[in-house]
């Protein structure tokens, strides 16, 4: 590795002291006068008509300041009600129609939050129920009850402008790609596996619940403190809404305890600013736990794979994956088209055919989830190349090694990989978890296995990052950046890439927090792409100052300015130590005065070739490719089919560590989340009402369900254009984890599940119908 | 969420919290840990205009062993039952079973009386109680009784607690020396979750046979269940096969109840698993 000071070292957390004694300001600790708090009524119905409100007795209730509903903020002039990142088709607050049961209807701003849960109880709301469709599978038939009657466009991102939803179906988008001949490919296979495989809708469970504060200061703008993975995104969406221009809109964000996804776009930034623009006082609205479960979810899906094989190698494959992305699109239709494009793997298939659907039902709209989709696509896929494997008697490790696709080949899509160290991941976790030892005999009832699961996510594109460093004259720095600290490190990575490219010590730079006044713009801080776009467009603009530096040294010591280097916050001639000077002595070389700032701006903005929307092909359709692979043993017992895992190895290709620590901290993290969602999470549905919406019933993996052996293994496969070769790992840990724990239960105890969670009971009941199968009882 | 408002009542005695929860009637009721009630009060699925607070009453929270038995206070917490050296010493089983409930938070705050009032048909202690032969103390206007822990439920969330009515102490009799009992909770998800079923036995041998056996079990019923029939077995040397004629006694007492953690069907199929390895641990 080249000669770095700080990037590659395990530096400590900025925020760690902070963040364990408890000091850290969130949104939820902002307390300012007159604030008043948010209470919001919410349908009982998944999906009805809204015959009629009565508000007037809330309105009089003690405490009351405003209450809105979804007609009032459509008779609010120049404002429109209705938001979305890819179609705006959510309204504010319901108008007319609910679609879910826990959609918004009526907004309570009071002197406390019991004042306003006291006042919503008084409105009264009749609605009149209307046919319920849940199942995505039935959302897409022709006599399907339509959630949306008509869908606006948004005009949130330039590039979903060409997403236009289908008429009066369910069906609001569909990605679509064709490559060779598979109706051929199939006809003259050998042989034809075909398996259908489920994920429920999950929650993200943040730590921290959704939480918005706004106010209008004394110029009239509206100032916004908000628990968001996109401070950009919601300030442009709000001047749209509002019909203000950007800048009299200012958004804030401090530290989040936790995304996982579930704090992007517009969430609860719209309620406050139009409450506090009616009242004139502060407003902050903070979600119960109860009411996170009904804002944001992970997608359900069913995915139905089909695969040809002549010989011993895969010749075609259909892959048709349903997404359920509940009553509005949120960003459901980039997470169709982003994973839709991946569904077949990264393997050598020649002819494949892949249509990704987006899906409208009466459940709470779903959104991004840490992996963005691919985690679904790939609990299809990497348990189908196991069936495969097995189905013609291959090792399932030596299987996915011969068919990865490698540097310089075409992803199915047409693009050429590049630092893609999928295969250095299989073979390190398969290394790790002992692959080629034998298998642990049986112990009474329990059974273990080993199982392995591959796959890459592509990250998204074209998105932009821009940041500005400035240097102060006494060598320390700031960084400007929207990028969230949202617990991944983003603040501490990016001081080390300051640090490492303006050769200043890493404790005497530091990260601004979001404030659309002062920071940049960002599309997101998520999809792991914070590390390369936001690195390198805060490495660009170190890189300026950096320039701005070296030459005001070597206009002072009258030499070439591409002779220098710097280290430690000084400046000195390559070579020759003694002839360099401090930051300070070059501010009074070139400025005469300590009184000023060099500052430099820095733009990463990746780009695609558009895809062809009939083939799906693209010479470029991603910026880089993160590589996953997971390996676990589990144990299961028989007569229970209670699953453990014994042991996980979490695998991912970071290109650089900029630091190593968090990069193993990401790929444990995202696995252990993974974990849980693999094994027991789900969201239940019955007739459209939400049974189990609440922690009491609703668990996560805690400190229980992880491994008693759970080990991190960062793969470095440089990318030529990341900033020191870094690509992100956030999300790389959690993709491979579901299909690498279902393998290994197949190599346990023979059964194949295709539905998550692995709970014990279907782990069970798949055991009876095995043993039924092969003549016991 | 918030809670509605409401008066919290701090009564001197268990005498004066009875009048009080007289006088108020329905709008109120007692309140020790708190652990469900204000979660129900905050979803404003409960709504009381009086709360009367047993944490004013003072010592109700200790635990004691007598001559016959331990005595533990309906405000003991979990925690403090979990940690008793004497619950330790003379029911492990007991401490094993409240050292499963929730998390540690809970249990230090969460008290035995609210635990064994709620009534909830999946908690972790009231088969181990069960077993023990366990009763409850239930003070009220009209004096003191005394109920076998077995005829305190009367179905989901319901006890034979009569208006006014508080749960003071739990006795649990001393087991004979040659008794051994355990506590075994099956999660079917999360290992923090609620357990699917719990399952606590008490045996004891005489020459390799049978001679006290007793059974206790939750989430396999409407409330938790003492299988009852249980003395049919004694005498008879244990087996795989009395396991499972065993097994075949507490089925017919069962009436699952299907939920996110199992149906039916299923943890009637792990009552049989379980039984069986908990009596086989037990004689083994």
């Amino acid at each position: 590795m080249a000669d770095y000071s700080i990037v590659g070292r395990p530096v400590d957390r900025r925020d760690a002291v902070q963040k364990v004694t408890g000091r850290v300001l969130h949104v939820g600790n902002m307390e300012p006068a007159g604030l008043l708090h948010v209470a919001v009524l919410r349908s009982p119905h998944p999906h009805a008509r809204i015959v009629r409100i009565d508000k007037s007795r809330a309105e009089a209730a003690p405490g009351v300041a405003a209450v809105l509903t979804g007609a009032d903020i459509a008779a609010m002039p120049g404002i429109t009600p209705y938001h979305g990142p890819a179609f705006a088709d959510q309204p504010v607050l319901a108008i007319d129609r609910v679609r879910h049961e826990g959609e918004q209807v009526v907004a309570v701003a009071a002197e406390s939050r019991r004042a306003a849960e006291e006042a919503l109880e008084l409105v009264e709301v009749e609605y009149e129920p209307l046919p319920v469709v849940l199942d995505v599978l039935d959302a897409i038939k022709p006599d399907a009850p339509i959630v949306h009657d008509e869908i606006r466009p948004s005009g949130a991102f330039a590039d979903l402008a060409h997403v236009k939803a289908g008429e009066r179906s369910n069906i609001c988008y569909h990605y679509k790609l064709r490559k060779g001949d598979v109706d051929k490919a199939f006809a003259e296979a050998d042989r034809i596996f075909e398996d259908v495989f489920t994920a429920p809708p999950a929650q993200h469970v943040p730590m921290e619940a959704h939480v918005s504060l706004a106010y209008v200061d004394e110029g009239g703008r509206i100032n916004i403190h908000t628990a968001s993975q996109s401070p950009s995104f919601v300030r442009g969406e709000l001047a749209r809404m509002l019909g203000v221009p950007m800048n009299r809109i200012r958004v804030r964000v401090p530290y989040l305890g936790g995304g996982y996804g579930a704090k992007l776009y517009n969430k609860l930034e719209p309620i406050v600013a139009l409450l506090a623009m009616k009242t004139g006082r502060p407003v902050k609205y903070s979600l119960s736990r109860e009411e996170e479960f009904q804002t944001v979810t992970k997608h359900g899906v069913v995915v139905k794979l089909k695969t040809a094989v002549k010989g011993s190698a895969m010749t075609a494959r259909k892959c048709e994956v349903y997404w359920d992305t509940g009553a509005f699109a949120e960003i459901g239709p980039r997470i169709v088209h982003k994973s839709g494009y991946t569904s077949s793997g990264p393997y050598k298939i020649p002819n494949v055919s892949i249509d990704s659907y987006c899906v409208y039902t009466n459940k709470p709209p779903a959104g991004p989830f840490r992996g963005f989709g691919v985690p679904q696509v790939i609990w299809a896929y990497d348990s189908q190349m196991d069936i495969v494997a097995r189905g013609l008697g291959a090792d399932p490790v030596e299987f996915r090694l011969e068919h990865a696709l490698e540097e310089g080949d075409l992803f199915v899509t047409g693009t050429p990989i590049h630092a893609c160290g999928l295969k250095e991941a299989v073979r390190r976790a398969a290394d790790a978890v002992g692959w080629d030892q034998p298998k642990a005999p049986a112990s009474g009832s329990k059974r273990r296995g080993k199982g392995i699961a591959c796959g890459v996510k592509a990250v998204l594109t074209p998105s932009i990052s821009g940041a500005i460093v400035i240097l102060n004259a006494d060598g320390s720095a700031n960084v400007l950046s929207s990028t969230v600290e949202m617990g991944q490190g983003s603040e501490s990575l990016l001081a080390q890439i300051a640090a490492e490219e303006l050769g200043m010590p890493f404790d005497r730079v530091h990260v601004v927090q979001p404030d659309t006044d002062v920071t940049p713009y960002d599309t997101i801080s998520a999809g792991s792409r914070s590390t390369y776009h936001m690195g390198n467009a805060v490495r660009m603009a170190a890189a300026k100052v950096k320039e701005e530096l070296f030459q005001a040294v070597a206009g002072k010591l009258e030499i070439d300015a591409a002779d220098l280097e710097s280290r430690d916050g000084r400046v000195f001639v390559r070579g020759a130590e003694e002839r360099g000077m401090t930051v300070t002595e070059a501010f009074l070389a070139k400025f005469g005065s300590l009184g000023t700032t060099m500052v430099g701006e820095g733009l990463c903005q990746p780009v695609v070739t558009p895809m062809d929307p009939e083939t799906g092909m693209s010479e470029k359709c991603t910026e880089y490719w993160f590589a996953s692979a997971s390996a676990v043993e589990v144990e299961v017992d028989t007569e229970t089919g209670r699953l453990e895992v014994l042991q996980f190895h979490a695998a991912g290709d970071a290109g650089t560590a900029i630091n190593p620590k968090y990069c193993e901290q990401q790929l444990v993290g995202a696995a252990t989340m993974h974990l849980g969602l693999t094994l027991f999470e789900q969201m239940v549905f019955q007739d459209g009402q939400l049974l189990n919406g609440s922690l009491l019933d609703y668990q996560i993996a805690s400190i229980k369900d992880v491994p008693a052996a759970c080990h991190p293994i960062v793969v470095e496969v440089p990318h030529k254009d990341g900033p020191f070769g870094a690509k992100g790992i956030g999300e790389t840990g959690a993709l491979t984890v579901a299909a690498a724990v279902a393998n290994a239960l197949e190599d346990a105890v023979g059964v194949r599940v295709r539905d998550i969670p692995l709970t014990a009971e279907r782990i069970h009941e798949a055991l009876k119908a095995a043993r039924k199968v092969n003549g016991g009882t | 969420m918030t809670i509605p408002a409401f008066d919290l009542l701090k009564p001197g005695s268990v005498a004066e919290a009875s009048e009080m929860l007289l006088e108020h009637g329905d709008e109120a009721r007692p309140i020790a840990g708190g652990t469900t009630l204000v979660i129900l009060m905050k979803q404003r699925a409960l709504r009381f205009s009086h709360l009367v607070d047993l944490q004013s009453i003072p010592g109700l929270e200790r635990i004691t062993d007598n001559d016959d038995g331990l005595s533990i206070g309906a405000l003991a917490t979990h925690r403090s039952v979990e940690r008793s050296p004497l619950v330790q010493r003379r029911a492990p089983a007991l401490a094993q079973a409240f050292s499963h409930v929730g998390n540690v938070r809970i249990r230090e705050t969460a008290s035995v009386g609210g635990n064994l009032a709620h009534a909830d048909y999946r908690l972790d202690p009231p088969p181990a109680l069960l077993v023990h032969g366990a009763e409850v103390v239930l003070a009220g206007a009209e004096g003191t009784r005394v109920v076998a822990l077995k005829d305190f439920y009367r179905g989901m969330y319901e006890t034979v607690l009569e208006p006014g009515e508080i749960l003071v102490e739990v006795r649990v009799p001393h087991a004979a020396p040659a008794a051994r009992t355990v506590y075994s909770r099956f999660s079917s998800l999360s290992a923090n979750d609620w357990p699917c079923i719990g399952v606590a036995a008490l045996l004891s041998l005489d020459n390799g046979n049978v001679g006290e056996l007793a059974l206790g079990l939750s989430g396999v019923a409407e409330a938790p269940l003492l299988a009852a029939g249980l003395e049919r077995f004694q005498g008879e040397s244990c087996s795989e096969e009395l396991w499972d004629a065993v097994c075949d006694v507490v089925d017919e007492q069962l009436s699952p109840v299907s939920d996110l953690r199992g149906s039916a069907d299923y943890k009637r199929e792990m009552t049989r698993v379980w039984v069986r390895r908990t009596l086989r641990e037990l004689a083994s």
